[in-house]
């Protein structure tokens, strides 16, 4: 008999502290990563705080870790923040869908990150600069509230050097620093100014609800991408990630198994509960 | 898949029932039946015969938690130095209910456990459940006089339904007809067998004609088209939000995980948690999907009657009707589902 809610124990490889509130851990099992898609997500807890869910925000393909980033919000991930390297943290996973790479190759890429919604993005951003040769151009659009508020910012020029691709960081207006060299402006709108189209490009989109709701909109009316080549990921609330304590679904599909990964044109079906 | 088991039948006195009965509680199995507690009806564990209350209609809770308790222990953890130590939970679990019989149950809380266990399996398998489930013994009597709170007809079930008991006993005067549907409740009537007589299928009372006052897959087809209605809004406006009718459900198995312990050692349990509460599914970021009591009882209409059975092709509702027995602002979820049936 096997005990699906049971974890496995993962050790902290590296903590990197994006922002003031805000981590990523690198992990390993037995020294090394595990298996994985870019898109799927699992349960981390520091044991005796409880679990929380979060997406990977690694690349697969980088075999020395896996990765995922978090805000320090609840009992939980008071619990992990206060971890250090060296310590170790329960992990079940992987769970969930996955961004179809299949239908990516060839194609020019959009990846569009907002905030923390940056993490997941991260993971199949990566996951195509390890396999660049596999698809056009790439566009990164990041944004966050402020310059304080971002993540990754020591990797940014890491992403400039992949050839053929674009790094476009912005902070929301007011949210700048006096000697930030970025864009200023909200995400879609820095999107809307960006020379893109919609034929042969597949879009990633990752951020807060509002963020989404108005990039997806600039990419299908303003750039004419078909909803099918808009994907995004969705977070709901999770317990078991199994398909059973019953609280991610939005009307009939459950974020934890049909999902996290869905296109624009599968969120068009979905009931407003979400 | 398991070979369909041919259904026996067997017809015992009311006397011999209470003659096996309590020989098999001196045969140490553990028997739950209706019994009275706190001025109320319980399923309970019964030192003989007589403490069963086979009067009452339904007990005031299901027998849910014999199957998923409210609180169950995951694993256990303790920290001792630099290891973590960490004890599964399923070894307490193994073999559990073997020796445990549920009986004098209705035909609407033995059809709660194969509903279940279909959420417990379609996919990644849920060992706590399972072991519980396929040890544990039900032995129901059909049920003669439903209340007006009862609409297990309208879900594919009826009061004299042996779906999900392994006996179904009928009442006949001072002798019960006794349906054996599995191999367990044939193993049970095994361990007297003196005491029952077989009876041809013949000889089993007929099934009365129960009346439907909704046809459920009305309500199915509104709840299909009818995400956002003023229904869901107005209906639910007297709803507290205490939770009643889903811990009240022998089918609601929604499940909260949380850690509890000090630095030393500890447990991860799993709770019985309500879609009637507003944190339910409240994200990190205080964005919450379901705002109003409306949206959660909604949900819960739409999980009953609509998303469970697309995906299991039955209701995830016994009909049993505890949730608006036991409900503060009586709301009735018989009535709401035909209000809903007649609105499609």
């Amino acid at each position: 008999m096997e005990n699906i809610y049971l974890p496995k124990l993962a050790e902290i490889k590296e903590i990197i502290q994006e922002t003031a509130d805000t981590k990523t851990v690198r992990l390993t099992i037995n020294g090394g990563s595990i298996d994985f898609l870019p898109g799927q997500f699992g349960e981390f807890s520091y044991i005796g705080e409880g679990e929380s869910t979060f997406g990977f925000a690694s690349s697969p393909l980088r075999k020395g870790y896996f990765e995922f980033c978090f805000r320090t919000s609840g009992r939980a991930t008071t619990g992990i923040s206060g971890l250090n390297q060296g310590d170790k943290i329960a992990f079940r996973g992987p769970y969930g869908n996955y961004f179809d790479t299949s239908k990516m190759k060839g194609k020019d890429l959009v990846f569009v990150g907002g905030g923390i919604g940056m993490a997941p993005v991260k993971s199949i951003m990566e996951y195509c600069f390890d396999e660049r040769d596999d698809y056009g151009k790439i566009t990164v659009l990041y944004g966050a509230r402020s310059v304080g508020d971002l993540l990754y910012k020591n990797i940014f020029d890491e992403w400039k050097k992949y050839k053929n691709t674009d790094v476009i960081i912005t902070v929301d207006p007011g949210g700048e620093t006096s000697g930030w060299t970025g864009k200023v402006g909200f995400v879609p709108t820095v999107l809307e100014q960006l020379p893109l189209k919609g034929e042969n490009s597949v879009a990633i989109v990752c951020g807060p609800p509002i963020m989404i709701k108005f990039a997806l909109k600039s990419l299908e009316e303003k750039m004419g991408f078909d909803k099918s080549d808009i994907i995004t990921t969705l977070e709901n609330r999770m317990k078991c990630g199994l398909g059973k304590c019953g609280r991610c679904n939005v009307g009939s599909v459950y974020v934890c198994k049909d999902g996290p990964v869905f296109t624009a044109r599968e969120l068009e079906s979905l009931p407003n509960d979400f | 898949m398991e070979e369909k088991f041919k259904e026996k039948y067997f017809e015992i006195s009311a006397e011999n029932l209470k003659r096996f009965i309590n020989e098999i509680i001196a045969d140490n199995y553990e028997v739950i039946a209706p019994a009275n507690k706190d001025g109320d009806v319980f399923y309970g564990r019964i030192n003989r015969f007589e403490d069963a209350n086979l009067d009452v209609l339904l007990p005031k809770m299901s027998y849910k938690e014999f199957l998923l308790p409210g609180t169950e222990t995951l694993f256990e953890y303790s920290f001792s130095g630099v290891e973590t130590g960490i004890k599964d939970g399923l070894e307490a679990v193994n073999g559990a209910n073997q020796k445990r019989i549920i009986f004098g149950g209705r035909p609407c809380d033995a059809g709660a456990g194969p509903i279940m266990e279909k959420v417990f399996n379609w996919d990644y398998k849920d060992e706590f459940f399972n072991e519980r489930f396929k040890n544990l013994t039900i032995v129901s009597i059909a049920c003669e006089k439903p209340d007006n709170y009862c609409f297990c007809t309208e879900m594919q079930l009826s009061p004299e339904s042996s779906y999900g008991s392994d006996i179904l006993l009928k009442k006949a005067g001072d002798k019960y007809f006794a349906t054996v549907t599995s191999e367990k409740g044939l193993n049970l009537v095994k361990l007297r067998q003196s005491l029952f007589n077989e009876a041809g299928n013949d000889k089993i009372p007929a099934d009365k004609d129960w009346k439907k006052i909704f046809e459920i897959e009305k309500t199915k087809s509104f709840l299909d088209k009818n995400f956002e209605h003023n229904y869901y809004q107005e209906r639910f406006l007297s709803c507290i939000g205490c939770g009643v009718c889903t811990y009240t459900c022998p089918t609601c198995h929604c499940f909260d995980i949380q850690d509890e312990g000090n630095l030393r050692e500890g447990r991860r349990i799993r709770n019985w948690d309500s879609c009637q509460f507003g944190i339910f599914t409240l994200h990190t970021s205080g964005h919450n999907p379901r705002v109003t009591q409306g949206d959660r009882y909604r949900q819960r209409l739409m999980h009953k009657f609509k998303i469970y059975s697309e995906k299991f092709d039955k209701y995830l509702c016994v009909g049993c009707g505890r949730c608006s027995r036991n409900c503060p602002e009586d709301i009735d979820i018989k009535e709401v589902a035909k209000d809903l049936a007649e609105l499609a």
